[in-house]
């Protein structure tokens, strides 16, 4: 594995000299400030993932500049962009050069014709969508971290939109975009070679290869994305269920039938519904016989809105749902972003009040497997519990992955009491997190819809989710980046050079 | 090789890290950073060491003893001030009144920047600037002005305002010394509506700046020396024209003296707002001017005031208003607040160069502030756009056909 050298006076000389001595950071707080994601790797451990610097690159060029610096000196390289990611991707897990994009935030192009934006990646979709208003469009990339998450996070995750079930997810919105692979060489990646295509069949589909890597593979500064016509209408029916099998039933039905406007389903399981009760401030609450709630979101025109909305609201009721109104349905719909993270929230077993971290885990889980999932996931963390009271259940969200139904977007989200974690509380939760991977895998799931899986825990589990993919995997790393400086460290990757150096894994 | 940390912090931080700890530990657990793209500082920098949330991490890493003041301080000259994060951050909107939780951003930099004074850490700019403030108990109003005691009434020279009365006008260093034309304009159209007034016997600065850049003892004096010479003459209501002051008199002073604090605070705008709505003051000169408004932060984001300056602007004959909604506000600032022309005064620049575009897009010519402090680093940027910057007051005085008089800045 590639060790970073202490960083000599001369790197630091030429990469100001590349993109000017107040883009490199120093300081000790910028160093610190860099090494953090909202979920919690352990407070006291914080100082294991601090940067040796950080850089702030103003273009594509001055990008491939830093990665060639680093590159010719071997130390390590991590993108960073929005810093919202929930595996510790844009984390280093072996210091060196924080790459962080944010300043490649202009906003190059908008071809209303051919209904694309060209943008840099340190952009923001809500602030995107500021711009995109005044010509009636909209980047329908939208996920809980709208207001926060950028571009590039977006790519080098591959991120899962709420409204997926209708747009589509980041994958298919990036339609291509301007990438710096590790030996600083820029390449355009997209469907075939052109900027503005959705589908081609030249050549091997290197787009997907490049999206979702965890800035393992390289560094996105540009992109180009579809745009559509800003909805003119949105509906967001609430439906409350007396038990978790009818709206699970309900979701089903809802995604399945195949109606134009559906964006997307979401399903409340009971330890979820509890936790919005007791804790959610947002919440508008509802009769302690509500155990599960589902809601549906629908964005077109008004006229095609209404007529899928009734056929909505005819199915939810058919299977038994209780409509919450208009008001409800508007108001915790508005919320569905926000109601992420709000700290204080924890409560240990006693029902004290203590300021907690969310972390949450997810998978792709097919429909016929959600309910054994569910169960067993909130059992593993039900026994974390009784060992630890630094942890608590806020329930599980399962929300649509595509417009048919197949798959879901399935979530369980945990408290944790990140001040009073110790490293044996710690090692149990990483533990639980590979119980939970295990579990998704066993019902022929996805470790991850979403979020990546590059943590302790879950990530020993992708060789065995991949099958002989991930050999492949390890060769086009060590293709992709002879000298393993991307984000050394990231997704167990450092076995691709193992082997060559005669090594241990 | 993990950095050794420093456990070894003086008694005032240990205290101050004590006061902080859990507040910044419920945002650093949260650390969704959903105040960022609001935060004026950042849109300009994109520097994630300047926002919100890292000010709030950094205390989580002192007090884990791997940061120290040292360390930290000069981050927490990047911020105005403008309280627009605190209102875009969900434990404000969602946990606030549920567990009377919100995040404290604005007095949590204001704090930061009094412990590193406390600890003798200091922006070599602000030192300066308290000290020229203390020698001359005012502002020293950047540029050539000269100021001082002797010259804090000259802007209102030939309008005939008395000395002391129940109520006074207290009139901020910048609209004192720089832009006189706003107080001017105030003051006569006080008097137009009949409202009596008088001046202070001896105004000092309000004391605000040197407690927005952390010298605490500085801004009590003056709030001492200030509240004691109300009292002498007899005041019992302060009239306010600049947003800062009425922050400091609404905040600050409460804080500082308790219950003895018995002084009414009325802000211009809502006081004009109430004259024009009672058929006081009737605006009939029409203005042919296509405006936009700005929000200044210490106005809507900090107290909530937005609606007042709109019915103002509306009682105005002529005027073609391109308004924005309040919300969309939020995130826009003049980037003159909270210290930061003094020490960054290019990212003041940069901070306004992007609100007159975006002012520039509503194809106006004319963007309204009720800021005093909002309107030189916003004309200096409106020369580029052809948008002329123009205050509230003098407006409305140009309305009611008052020739206002005195300087509009260099
Ligand atoms: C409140 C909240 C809600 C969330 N909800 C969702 C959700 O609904 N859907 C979802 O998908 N995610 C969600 N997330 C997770 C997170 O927002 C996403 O993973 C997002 O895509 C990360 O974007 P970012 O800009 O913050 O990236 P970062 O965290 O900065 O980076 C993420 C990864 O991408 C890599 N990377 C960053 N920039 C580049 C680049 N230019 N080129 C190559 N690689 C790069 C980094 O190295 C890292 O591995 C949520 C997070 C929060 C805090
Ligand atoms: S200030 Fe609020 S919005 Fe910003 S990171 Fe902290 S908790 Fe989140
Ligand atoms: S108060 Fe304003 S300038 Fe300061 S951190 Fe918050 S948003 Fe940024």
């Amino acid at each position: 594995m590639t060790i970073a050298p202490e960083l000599s006076d001369r790197v630091l000389t030429e990469l100001a000299d590349a993109i000017g001595g107040e883009h490199v950071l120093t300081s000790k707080t910028a160093r610190y400030n860099r090494a953090r994601v909202p979920a919690p790797f352990p407070v006291h451990r914080w100082p294991e993932r601090v940067p040796d610097l950080v850089v702030l690159p103003g273009s594509t060029e001055e990008v491939a500049e830093v990665v060639r610096i680093a590159n010719a000196h071997r130390i390590p390289i991590v993108p960073r962009d929005g810093g919202t990611g929930l595996t510790d991707g844009a984390v280093p897990e072996h210091r060196g050069i924080v790459v962080d994009v944010k300043r490649l935030n202009q906003i190059k192009e908008i071809d209303l014709e051919n209904r694309t934006c060209t943008v840099g990646t340190g952009i923001n979709a809500l602030k995107l969508n500021e711009v995109l208003a005044e010509h009636g469009l909209i980047y329908p990339d939208d996920p809980a971290s709208y207001p926060c998450s950028l571009v590039g996070g977006r790519i080098g995750t591959s991120g899962w939109s709420l409204v997926g079930s209708r747009y589509g997810h980041s994958r298919d919105l990036v339609l291509s975009f301007e990438f710096v692979l590790p030996t600083g060489k820029v390449i355009h990646l997209g469907d075939g070679g052109g900027r503005k295509i959705s589908k081609s069949s030249s050549g091997y589909q290197l787009k997907h290869l490049f999206m979702g890597h965890q800035g393992t593979l390289g560094i996105a500064t540009e992109a180009t994305l579809k745009l559509f016509p800003k909805p003119e209408a949105e509906l967001s029916p609430f439906w409350a269920f007396p038990d978790y099998d009818s709206a699970y039933r309900c979701v089903g039905q809802l995604a399945r039938a195949g109606i134009a406007t559906f964006a997307g389903a979401v399903l409340f399981d009971e330890w979820k519904v509890d936790y919005l009760r007791r804790d959610d401030e947002a919440y508008i609450p509802q009769p302690a016989d509500v155990r599960a709630l589902v809601c549906a979101v629908a964005y077109g025109y008004e006229d095609e809105v209404r007529a899928g909305g009734k056929r909505l609201l005819r199915i939810a009721k058919d299977c038994g749902a209780r409509y919450l109104g208009d008001e409800i349905s508007q108001g915790d719909w508005a919320a569905r972003h926000d109601r992420y993270a709000t700290p204080l929230h924890g409560r240990t077993r006693s029902g004290q009040v203590a300021p907690m971290s969310w972390h949450c885990e997810d998978a792709a889980i097919n429909y016929t497997e959600l309910p054994g999932v569910r169960l067993e996931w909130h059992a593993i963390v039900e026994r974390l519990r009784a060992r630890f009271d630094v942890f608590d259940d806020w329930g599980m969200f399962c929300y649509t992955s595509a417009n048919t139904g197949v798959d879901y977007l399935t979530e369980i989200d945990i408290g944790i009491w990140e001040q009073e974690l110790g490293d044996e509380a710690w090692a149990a939760w990483v533990d639980a997190k590979r119980e939970i991977a295990a579990v998704a895998l066993r019902a022929g799931g996805s470790i991850s819809a979403c979020h990546g899986s590059c943590r302790e825990g879950e990530v020993d589990l992708v060789p065995l989710e991949l099958g002989g993919g991930y050999d492949v995997m390890l060769d086009v790393k060590r293709a992709v980046d002879p000298n393993n400086i991307m984000n050394p460290g990231k997704y167990g990757l450092q076995r691709a050079y193992a082997a060559e150096r005669g090594a241990g894994a | 090789m993990t950095e050794a940390p420093d456990h070894h912090h003086s008694p005032v931080t240990v205290e101050f890290l004590s006061d902080w700890r859990n507040a910044s530990y419920n945002c650093f657990s949260s650390g969704h950073k959903f105040c960022r793209e609001v935060c004026p500082v950042m849109q300009v920098t994109r520097n994630e060491s300047w926002t919100p949330t890292a000010f709030h991490a950094n205390v989580v890493a002192m007090e884990k003893g791997e940061l120290t003041v040292e360390d930290v301080a000069e981050d927490y000259v990047n911020c105005t001030q403008c309280g627009a994060c605190e209102l875009r951050c969900p434990n404000t909107l969602f946990t606030g009144d549920f567990y009377r939780f919100r995040t404290r951003t604005v007095d949590l930099v204001k704090q930061m920047r009094a412990l590193a004074v406390d600890n003798g850490v200091h922006q070599p700019g602000y030192q300066r600037w308290n000290q020229l403030t203390d020698e001359r108990t005012h502002e020293p109003v950047l540029g050539e002005v000269p100021v001082s005691q002797e010259h804090v009434r000259d802007w209102s020279a030939g309008l005939d305002i008395p000395i002391g009365g129940e109520t006074i006008l207290f009139v901020d260093c910048e609209a004192a010394f720089y832009r006189t034309s706003v107080p001017r304009a105030v003051a006569q159209i006080l008097q137009r509506a009949g409202v009596e007034f008088g001046l202070m016997r001896e105004q000092w600065c309000c004391g605000g700046p040197a407690a927005e850049m952390g010298y605490r003892d500085q801004a009590k004096r003056f709030a001492e020396h200030n509240l004691a010479d109300w009292r002498a003459s007899g005041v019992k209501r302060v009239l306010v024209l600049d947003p800062h002051d009425y922050i400091t008199f609404t905040e600050d002073y409460p804080a500082y003296f308790g219950e003895d604090y018995e002084i009414e605070v009325v802000l211009v705008v809502e006081l004009l707002a109430k004259l024009i709505t009672e058929g006081k003051l009737t605006p009939e000169i029409p203005i042919e001017r296509t405006i936009t408004y700005h929000d200044p932060c210490r106005l809507n984001k900090r107290k909530g005031v937005w609606q007042e300056p709109r019915q103002i602007l509306r009682s105005i004959p002529g005027l073609t208003f391109n308004d924005v909604d309040r919300v969309t506000q939020w995130s826009y600032c003049s980037g003159g607040g909270g210290g930061l022309p003094v020490e960054k005064p290019e990212l003041t620049a940069k901070i306004s160069e992007n609100r007159l575009a975006k002012a520039a897009e509503l194809e106006v010519d004319t963007l309204v502030s009720a800021c005093p402090w909002s309107e030189r680093p916003l004309s200096a940027a409106g020369e580029a756009h052809r948008i002329d910057v123009v205050d509230i007051h003098e407006l409305l005085a140009e309305s009611l056909g008052i020739e206002v008089g005195g300087s509009r800045g260099a």
